[in-house]
């Protein structure tokens, strides 16, 4: 496999662990308003779950920092 | 077979196992997926006929699935021990460890969670849960936190892994293409290695509370019902005790593995077993101190069902498995630890081994018992594990070690390029450190 | 509208015809043998046998006990998708094609009054053409539990529209309190003031089991007088 291919396959790899966790907020989105329309969930647990979004798209924005910044870092091949 | 790059590593026997597998490789695969085949065919054969086929029923509905469920998960918390706390606390001899370790916690979180879906009467329904899940149930605070913890642990095993798939694919190990494809571009530069350390220091903060919640939310599934034995407050910290516990105990054993299957006597030296089985020592006498506070409690309160189950444990028809509990997880473990004598390789193998089958049967003594004891008079329930629950119990670990083995097929068990930092860097650090702790010198008579 | 039913244990002789009644009326599986021994029998009505003092001077009796139904159903907390839940009226319902048999709620229940679908129900031949067409089947791995026999409520509720009337008290009664020959299960609406189970829920005999778990159950014994 060349070298455009396998970057593409990464980028697309790291598009679909974005989507993955946009859904699970979404999925979590969906909770707090199901328990808030039917009113019988502890509000402890609608405030931990309020929390629990800003876990998953932290951890996708370390691995897509980590991606960006190893690509920076790289040595350039065209160096002089 | 091709031989690959013939160059001498200084670690090459961390690479043995990737570059020559050997053929006892292929033979236990072999076996290990004859098993799993018909783990597979016996989980076919409980969805086709309903659970029906496994040993449980009123009053004990719950059985082998969860308490395996419970058990897995807390096997996970090795990673999170000794990989980020270690690392946070800066403990050197944490890096032939933390890669093993976090490998346990990624393969046995996946095992964990799907446990409960075995459990399921209808795991055809299971989109249930997402479509119209309720957020006051503690089941569903585990499968978000589970999530969280599954994702952030593979996360976190992931990054430090990166500079250990970039020296596979300098050296040209087969498959190429996996190794370009997950080294991103990974060439050592300085600038590459401050992105990779920001991101696991980041990390390794992160993984510690959603360790904690994962475990403390599985002890509320039951905790926050009302049932005489499972209604404590002290649930959420005991199971997190007991799953560090646990993760201990694995790791050890699977370190002790390793070292005799993969010849890494070099790297996982006596010392290293030698500190893990004092953290293995002081968690047992923990967890003890939290058993004897929780079982104390429940006995001067003498609430009737309380009591009911209380003495089903100590005297009933648990009492073998409770007092075998207690022999597995603390006296045998502290006896063969405390005694710098018998703290040898084959000891502490025996004290782990001990301490894993404790706790399994702690998870057992947890689940069945308050069950058993339903509050109104019912005749007391009975549990007897089918064949299916066995075999899906065998099934688990036979899965998990597969996956490990997989992954030790294609990498690194030990992290090769922190084992280089700690080569070079390691004795400087340490060194500066320890000074900053001496008392700054006197100033001198010249200054007066 | 709250439903509710009160089990007078004086009149009550323990014969069993009420849990043999709602098997029959809810389509309740017959298990066999085996299954039984284990503890799979599926009784939505029950009978708990209590003993009470010791040999010479012992007494055993046989009580009724469904579903509580209680205000603050541990049950439905616990459920994750809302298969289980409590409605206007009172009744803590099972909804089955939500049902994913997690089992938790059985688990939950302090009175331990749910049943499991172990395996797909199935009727001795000839029995499985008697089965009331008002209640459906449930499928395998689903949790059920009484209803106070929701579909009759059903049915007097679209009867008593038909006729563009209010629900009368004797319109809609449980089958356990239909068969009962004493008339030892009275059932009802418990805000009625006219409905006769208003009155004796009040009867200073009148005590709920497992109380002090607050769960308040809307079944109320009555104590037996002597």
């Amino acid at each position: 496999m060349n070298k455009k291919t396998i970057e593409a396959l990464q980028i697309l790899s790291i598009s679909l662990i974005w989507l993955l966790f946009t859904g699970i907020a979404v999925w979590i989105v969906s909770l707090i308003r199901e328990s808030l329309r039917l009113h019988d969930a502890p509000d402890a647990s609608v405030g931990i779950s309020i929390v629990a979004i800003p876990v998953f798209f932290t951890l996708a924005a370390i691995l897509t920092y980590v991606f960006i910044g190893l690509r920076k870092g790289r040595k350039e091949e065209t160096e002089p | 077979m091709e031989r690959v790059s013939a160059s001498p590593h200084p670690d090459a026997a961390l690479l043995r196992p990737i570059e020559n597998p050997g053929r006892s490789f292929y033979y236990i695969v072999g076996a290990l997926l004859i098993i799993i085949s018909y783990t597979g065919f016996v989980y076919i054969r409980q969805l086709w006929f309903g659970l029906g086929v496994t040993g449980m029923a009123q009053p004990v509905t719950w059985g082998f699935y969860i308490i395996n469920f419970v058990f897995f998960i807390g096997i996970s918390h090795a990673g999170t021990l000794i990989s980020a706390i270690l690392r946070l606390s800066k403990a050197e001899w944490r890096r032939p460890i933390t890669r093993m370790a976090e490998v346990i916690t990624a393969i046995v979180l996946a095992i964990g969670g799907l446990h409960p879906i075995i459990d399921l009467g209808r795991p055809d329904r299971m989109l249930h849960l997402f479509y119209n899940g309720r957020l006051q149930s503690p089941l569903l605070w585990d499968v978000a936190s589970i999530t969280a913890y599954f994702t952030a642990s593979t996360i976190y095993l992931y990054i430090p892994m990166i500079p250990d798939i970039a020296i596979l694919r300098d050296r040209g190990v087969k498959p190429r293409w996996l190794y370009e494809f997950l080294s991103w571009g990974w060439q050592g530069t300085e600038r590459q290695h401050k992105v990779l350390d920001r991101a696991m220091n980041i990390l390794m903060v992160m993984v510690i509370p959603i360790a904690v919640s994962v475990h403390t939310i599985i002890s509320y599934i039951f905790a926050m019902t009302v049932q005489p034995g499972w209604h404590s407050t002290i649930f959420g910290p005991y199971f997190v005790v007991g799953a560090i516990f646990s993760g201990i105990a694995a790791i050890l054993v699977l370190m002790i593995v390793f070292r005799k299957v993969f010849r890494l006597e070099g790297y996982l030296k006596h010392i290293h077993f030698n500190y893990l089985s004092i953290l293995l020592l002081i968690m047992s006498i923990i967890w003890f101190y939290f058993t004897f506070s929780e079982y104390l409690t429940g006995f001067y309160g003498h609430e009737p069902n309380e009591m009911r189950v209380f003495w089903y444990k100590f005297a009933g028809d648990f009492a073998p498995y409770f007092w075998a509990m207690i022999a597995l997880n603390f006296a045998l473990p502290v006896a063969i630890l405390c005694n710098r004598k018998t703290r040898t390789i084959p000891g502490i193998l025996i004290a782990s081994i001990s301490v894993i089958i404790g706790m399994w049967l702690e998870r057992l003594i947890i689940v069945v018992p308050s069950l058993a004891n339903p509050r109104l008079p019912y005749p007391t329930g009975i549990y007897i594990p089918s064949h299916t629950e066995w075999m899906l119990f065998i099934g688990g670990i036979s899965v998990f070690i597969l996956g490990y083995m997989i992954f030790a097929r294609f990498f690194p068990v030990i992290s090769i390029w922190e084992i280089e930092e700690g080569r070079q860097e390691s004795a400087k650090i340490v060194t500066e450190r320890i000074n900053s702790y001496m008392p700054d010198p006197e100033p001198s008579a010249a200054g007066e | 509208m709250k439903w509710g039913m009160v089990i007078d244990l004086q009149k009550c002789t323990g014969c069993g015809e009420c849990a043999a009644a709602c098997k029959l009326e809810n389509n309740v599986a017959i298990v066999e043998a085996k299954e039984s021994e284990m503890g799979r029998t599926m009784l939505w009505m029950d009978m708990l046998t209590i003993y009470e003092g010791e040999y010479p001077r012992l007494r055993v009796r046989q009580i009724p006990r469904p579903c509580m139904h209680c205000d603050h159903p541990p049950c439905t907390k616990v459920c994750p998708v809302r298969a289980t839940y409590i409605n206007e009226e009172g009744i803590v319902a099972q909804i089955y094609p939500q049902c994913i048999g997690c089992r938790y709620c059985m688990a939950a229940c302090p009175y331990t009054v749910k049943s499991f679908n172990w395996y797909k129900p199935e009727w001795p031949p000839g029995m499985d053409r008697a089965t009331n067409p008002d209640v459906s089947v449930r499928p395998v791995g689903v949790v059920e539990k009484c209803t106070f026999c929701v579909h009759r409520l059903q049915m007097a509720k679209e009867q008593a529209k038909f006729e563009a009337r209010d629900l009368r008290e004797g319109d809609f009664q449980p089958a356990c309190a239909d068969s009962c020959p004493t008339g030892a299960i009275v059932f009802g609406d418990l805000e009625n003031a006219t409905h006769q189970v208003n009155r004796l829920a009040h009867s200073p005999r009148a005590t709920k089991l497992l109380e002090d778990l607050g769960t308040e159950p809307k079944v109320i014994y009555l104590k037996e007088v002597d």
